[in-house]
């Protein structure tokens, strides 16, 4: 289920990166290409650093999918994992902004997948993921706690969802991976 | 009296235990929240009145009744007093022997998705509550 998409060829990464090392251009010419190298080379490492944990990310989704992917996988009445869930999970992970952490994945007897922030047990963001593109998500912050419903369009994150992730997640924290 | 020998009400101090399947279901600080959501069959969470000890005892209702064909992860141990206060009721549901329902979720025929987020809400609340007991 789950794809590798490449973001870059690694011959043509190595191939910019020995050009970006060399530092011994001479020429105003070489000199500019030598720093447009080296952006494109720090680019393309900073890409493949976010691609390799949204893939890892990917990876989890797709081996939940599969261990869940028959009725009863809870030991009970359990629906197995909705297709296309699985599809909205992996486009809404992959539409997450950069420095967003990361989601974990938990099935739902529904068949959906949770997806879920968790800072702590008290501080925490939880959005479903089924076989619509409305998104129902719920969160506690302390004494604060509530629900809500967002259309998701396969692309951008819900601005509203994307800001209560924002706020109960925060940034940097430890256990949560950044995208 | 029950067959268990337990009350046939369920009482606020007691302790209820939501076996987990799956290792996704709860991480190093948690129990997961879509844990105690309903099974749409029945619009219920299936428990059983069993704290955290004898864990030999919690270990083997849960290998008899969720592990069957599962590897068994744990447990998420929840007070009926917590479940109670997500707005939700708890009752007594023999056989098997201990077991309950988590009963009362919010149902919206024609709006599955708030219907979700309702019932999320209160799963998050309860979950905030759960002591995680890993196997």
């Amino acid at each position: 289920m789950h794809r590798i998409v490449p973001v870059v060829g690694l011959s043509g990464h190595l191939a910019l990166q020995a050009i970006a090392g060399g530092g011994s251009a001479i020429s105003p010419e070489a000199n500019a290409v030598h720093k447009a190298v080296t952006e494109v080379v720090e680019l393309t490492e900073r890409s493949l650093v976010l691609f390799g944990k949204k893939a890892s990310a990917l990876s989890q989704l797709a081996e939940l999918a599969a261990e869940c992917a028959q009725q009863g996988w809870d030991g009970d009445t359990a629906a197995g994992i909705n297709p296309n869930a699985v599809l909205y999970a992996e486009h809404f992970v992959r539409a997450l902004p950069e420095g967003i952490p990361l989601p974990e994945f938990t099935p739902e007897p529904d068949g959906s997948i949770s997806l879920d922030w968790i800072r702590s047990p008290n501080r925490l963001f939880s959005l479903s993921v089924g076989n619509s593109n409305r998104l129902a998500y719920a969160w506690l912050d302390g004494a604060d706690k509530g629900h809500g419903v967002a259309r998701f369009d396969g692309q951008t994150i819900p601005p509203r969802v994307l800001e209560d992730i924002k706020g109960i997640a925060g940034q940097g924290h430890v256990g949560l991976r950044a995208a | 009296m029950l067959a268990s020998g337990l009350l046939d009400i369920v009482a606020d101090v007691e302790d209820l235990a939501r076996f987990l399947t799956s290792s996704s279901q709860f991480n190093s600080q948690m129990a997961k929240p879509s844990v105690f959501l309903p099974t749409p069959s029945d619009r219920e969470t299936s428990v059983f009145r069993h704290g955290s000890e004898p864990r030999d005892v919690l270990w083997t209702i849960g290998d008899e009744h969720a592990g069957r064909n599962r590897t068994l992860h744990g447990a998420a141990i929840i007070k009926t007093s917590d479940v109670r206060s997500a707005l939700l009721q708890v009752i007594a549901s023999e056989p098997p022997p201990r077991h309950a329902s988590i009963t009362g979720w919010p149902w919206l025929d024609n709006d599955p998705e708030l219907q979700k987020a309702q019932q999320k809400e209160r799963a998050v609340l309860i979950a905030s509550k759960a002591i995680l007991v890993r196997r």
